[in-house]
């Protein structure tokens, strides 16, 4: 048996799976002051009467870290950089920072040297300011770590007890900013990330289970508990993630898919190509910074049942019209969104709201239909029409603002850069051949949505809690970026800043991904996912020979391995 | 300048093609810009608010055409990469006209300045001009009449300067390393345009050693000024990066700063990448300082890892033999109207010039005879005989009929003429037409006696 928990925006969900089968499902409101608790209540509730003894793994989604994040409740971090030439690093929005000479380019060579009495001023002004978490970051670091761990040992001598982070450490893909910002957003939730995990695991004790807790990040993997604590960034938006391994459990193997989580103030939106969900192109933006953290591209558009509907007194506006239709449409004067007043009318609350509106219509069965009419009378009195008119034109808004927002997604992911002839001779248009709905106001609303865009829908039978599910059979994931420099004879793994020799100077690539292979299946022994190594796919490889003087003094080779977001065999076998 | 005071973001296309190379060894392969993408991706360019990365497409064989004449086609003579690296053009120009930038900047490869109207092959590793597909484009479709297209590469501009050499509308302003010490050993202060287009060619070669401060001398004194009199609604730049000092093809002394600086000065609306060989030590600090000050973002943190500010200094002879240069083409500048006036007096009906063209990477020869009429009415219709001989291979011969954009009736009706008196004459393989005025193109076959056209 497996248990999947969500603790989600509102509900905490919980679900316990055996085989393909969906046993028994919990759910519990969240609260944001004590995770834990509505945490371990839905799981308490959830094994209730269960043989704990038989339950093989325990899988948690948390806003966690994303709330940390978005209340400013982070621990402060000094921010140390070393950014060589280039870009002004004033220009990049990371705030507060401390700059330090010495540089190394994009081969790995040092071309600017430290200079240690710097590092020591830096270390004294990091104490004077009672500051006790860093993150020391240099641009090109990945190639070479040598100024990131001297800076560190300056810096561990002077600050003693201090908690700091590399930027190696936290990833390896080209981009200074992003990773300097990952590296902070690192040290900036490590400890209390820690403390939650260990509390999480004592719980569990308490309770007697024994199965292995995991949790999943924003890629769509698990992680063992106790590994993850290394890298508390990565389970931001776990949440979103859950949903869309939970449509990836319960829609067909190989499907391009739309997934349209519909709630009460935001309907998020992702896209599965090919069975494939779509990751953002180069991490995720966690608030106002850009980061390296893998991530599904999930598109937030402020609209939901509970959206406030108003009817602007002003006449039409022709000129506001054309970039997103839903917001204003209905000649300029219907506003859905972006805010919420409080439930719909129809539910107790004080305005009218699209949920009003598909009560009205007769599309859904919550709610007070009395209430529901006399909420869509304020909007048809407002528009001099008539109360199904009103309702109609709500929910058209709301259906506009969705596939208008989802084929931009679309747009976007053709739009993005390609580097390679046969990258842009390739890339077909895409569509959707379905849209799948999951949370509480996708049933009504993913027909219409489906409809507009020519695709089948899909309200799976366990649609509100498939992020559960995708939670509890949802299976590890792992990437490795290998890159190998054979004139200088070293490569270097972006993931966690590993460097080796390499001797053959004429590797090819088979050998460079026989190479890549090994130290994956290394590293997944390490995370204690070693047993899906074998799974792990070669997802990007290029060679380059390097050319000095007309012959050839070496190849610079990049291999990417991963094991993809997937489902455990278990869910997969049936 | 005309991108002065516009708000808005600036474009970029990076395509480094990865996956194209003249030859494995070649400077013009796969690696060139591998350094710089790696150095664009770290500096986290394409993030910044101030910068929008657009994704490149594929010119049409027609917006080729509209520049070229492609011997026997257009299809023979491109592949992928280059419809990539002159559609990477048109997207910025599309987007620049839409509105959604400010300025863009195409780095891509492979690049095209020496490439001629005529194209039999590859000559100065280009086999179509990107730089003039893109004025043909900004022309056509969105009606610009003035265009100034500077070329800061350190090879002369020869295959821009051709392309427009009879175009009083089009101003090809190059500076370069001088032409007796470096390829295409052309560019030289005398090279200033067709009898009607006097002065709208300007060619200011430059002693080798040439540092930041004599470009910027060129710059100043020179460019800026003629600019600020030509008053183009677009100012382009031909973008080489090869007067670097470290450049292993040339002999400058120019510094990434320098470019940048450059570009901050010159204000382009586009700059398209040209040459620049010196892939580690050049190339990865160039573009991040171009990038940086078409955007408007401090770029005085560029810097090569062995640059030192005051490291090079020209000697008093190069100074005076610079600012010379520029003396003598700012007089034919000023004197512009007089040149074309005197010029034209002393011709008839027609204008004719006959040339030889080597293609260096493809080893071809070629001879051409040009013909422009000096028409009253209009730019006046212009055909081109060629013949271009591989080795010892197949002498592959076309006659070439262009008709100006707004051609008066009579230039049009004897262009015609002209292509219908070459079809199916079996001395020559290919009649080609290219109507810019209706924006059509045909090409002939004489062997198979067929004709296709867009």
């Amino acid at each position: 048996m497996l248990i999947g928990i969500d603790v989600g925006g509102t509900t905490t969900d919980a679900v316990v799976v055996d085989g393909r089968k969906v046993v028994k499902t919990a759910y519990v409101p969240t609260d944001h002051d004590n995770l834990l608790k509505c945490l371990l209540l839905a799981l308490d509730e959830l094994v209730q009467g269960i043989d704990t003894g038989k339950i093989e793994r325990v899988v948690l989604s948390t806003t966690l870290i994303t709330n940390m994040i978005a209340e400013g409740k982070t621990d402060p971090v000094a921010l140390v950089l070393i950014p060589g030439p280039g870009t002004n690093p004033r220009d990049y929005a990371l705030g507060e920072s401390i700059i330090l000479d010495g540089a190394i380019d994009f081969r790995g060579k040092e071309i600017d040297r430290l200079k240690e009495s710097q590092i020591k001023e830096a270390g004294a002004s990091i104490r004077a300011q009672g500051l006790s978490r860093v993150a020391v970051v240099g641009k090109f670091c990945q190639r070479n770590h040598a100024h990131e761990l001297k800076v560190y040992e300056i810096l561990a001598a002077a600050l003693p007890g201090a908690k700091i982070e590399m930027g190696h450490k936290v990833s390896g893909q080209l981009n200074f900013p992003r990773r300097a910002a990952t590296t902070m957003l690192t040290a900036a939730t490590i400890d209390s990330y820690e403390r939650f995990a260990k509390d999480v695991a004592r719980a569990l004790k308490e309770r007697k289970i024994s199965a292995p807790v995991y949790i999943l990040k924003a890629d769509g993997g698990t992680l063992p508990l106790d590994k993850s604590v290394q890298m508390p960034v990565e389970t931001i938006f776990s949440g979103p993630a859950a949903s869309i391994m939970g449509v990836l459990a319960l829609t067909e193997p190989g499907e391009s898919s739309v997934v349209v989580d519909i709630g009460g103030t935001t309907t998020d939106l992702a896209l599965i190509l090919s069975g494939k969900p779509l990751l953002s192109a180069k991490g995720a933006r966690v608030g106002s910074l850009l980061t390296q953290v893998r991530a599904f591209a999930v598109k937030s558009v402020a609209i939901g049942g509970d959206s406030a509907v108003a009817v602007s007194s002003q006449g039409c506006d022709p000129g506001s019209e054309s970039s997103a239709p839903g917001t204003r449409s209905c000649c300029g004067s219907l506003v859905v969104g972006p805010h919420r007043d409080g439930s719909p009318l129809c539910m107790g609350g004080y305005g009218p709201t699209p949920t009003d509106a598909l009560r009205v219509l007769g599309l859904t069965q919550i709610g007070d239909a009395a209430l529901a009419e006399k909420a869509m009378q304020i909007v048809a009195q407002s528009l001099g029409c008539t109360v199904m008119q009103a309702a109609q034109k709500v929910v058209d808004a709301v259906v506009d603002k969705i596939v208008f927002e989802i084929n931009e997604m679309f747009r976007e992911w053709e739009q993005e850069p390609a580097y390679r002839i046969w990258e842009i001779l390739k890339k077909e248009k895409l569509s959707a051949r379905s849209v799948v709905g999951v949370g509480g106001g996708a049933p009504p609303l993913v027909p219409l949505v489906a409809a507009r865009l020519g695709a089948a829908a899909i309200v799976p039978e366990y649609a509100p809690v498939a992020n559960a599910i995708g939670a509890a059979v949802a299976r590890p994931t792992l990437t490795l970026n290998l890159h190998i420099d054979t004139e200088k004879g070293e490569f270097s793994v972006a993931e966690d800043g590993l460097m080796g020799r390499v001797t053959d100077q004429k590797m090819t690539p088979e050998d460079a991904e026989r190479l890549a292979r090994r130290l994956l299946a290394e590293r997944a022994a390490l995370l204690g996912i070693g047993e899906y190594a074998g799974e792990a796919e070669v997802t990007y490889s290029e060679v380059f020979n390097m050319i000095r003087g007309w012959s050839t003094v070496g190849r610079l080779m990049d291999v990417r391995m991963e094991i993809p977001a997937g489902l455990l065999p278990s869910w997969r076998r049936c | 300048m005309s991108s002065q005071g516009k708000s808005g973001k600036t474009g970029l296309i990076f395509f480094p093609a990865f996956d194209w190379a003249i030859s494995p060894t070649h400077p013009e392969r796969e690696e060139r810009l591998l350094y710089t993408r790696d150095q664009i991706f770290e500096e986290g360019l394409m993030d910044l608010p101030q910068i929008e990365e657009y994704k490149p497409r594929l010119a049409e064989e027609k917006d080729v055409a509209r520049a070229h004449f492609c011997v026997p086609d257009v299809g023979s003579q491109v592949t992928e990469a280059h419809l990539i690296a002159a559609g990477s053009t048109l997207t910025l120009a599309d987007a620049l006209e839409k509105g959604e930038i400010r300025n863009g900047f195409a780095l891509v490869r492979p690049p095209g300045h020496h490439s001629m109207r005529v194209v039999h092959g590859n000559r100065g590793f280009c086999n179509i001009n990107n730089m003039a597909i893109l004025v043909e484009y900004l022309r056509t479709k969105y009606g610009h009449k003035r265009i100034a297209v500077i070329d800061t590469d350190v090879h002369h501009g020869d295959g821009t300067q051709d392309i427009f050499w009879h175009d009083p509308d089009v101003l090809c302003l190059s500076f370069h390393q001088d032409g007796h010490t470096l390829y295409p050993g052309s560019g030289f202060v005398n090279e200033m345009g067709g009898p009607q287009a006097l002065a709208r060619t300007l060619n200011v070669p430059l002693p080798p050693g040439t540092t930041d401060e004599g470009i910027h001398y060129v710059l100043d004194n020179l460019i800026l000024p003629i600019l600020d009199e030509f008053k183009p609604d677009l100012i382009l730049n031909s973008a080489g990066q090869d007067n670097h000092y470290t450049d292993p093809l040339a002999n400058m002394r120019f510094s990434a700063n320098g470019y940048a600086r450059l570009n901050e000065k010159l204000a382009p609306d586009l700059c398209v990448l040209e040459g620049g060989y010196a892939v580690e030590t050049a190339l990865p600090y160039v573009n991040t300082g171009i990038i940086q000050a078409m955007a408007g973002l401090d770029y005085s943190h560029v810097k090569e890892p062995d640059y030192v500010p005051g490291r090079f200094v020209q000697t008093e002879g190069m100074v005076r033999e610079i600012e010379h240069t520029v003396a003598q083409v700012q007089k034919i500048w000023d004197q512009r109207d007089e040149l074309t006036k005197d010029a034209l007096e002393g011709l008839g009906d027609f204008y004719r010039r006959k040339r030889r063209v080597f293609y260096d990477t493809d080893m071809i020869n070629e001879n051409q005879e040009e013909v422009v009429r000096l028409c009253p009415d209009c730019a006046g219709y212009m055909t081109i005989n060629t013949s271009a001989q591989r080795g010892y291979g197949i002498l592959n011969s076309a006659f070439c009929v262009s008709i100006p954009r707004k051609a008066c009736s009579s230039c049009r009706d004897d262009a015609k003429e002209e292509y219908a008196e070459h079809v199916d004459d079996k001395r020559i393989g290919y009649v080609l037409m290219q109507d810019k005025d209706k924006d059509k193109f045909k090409f002939y076959n004489n062997m198979t006696r067929t004709e296709r056209g867009y």
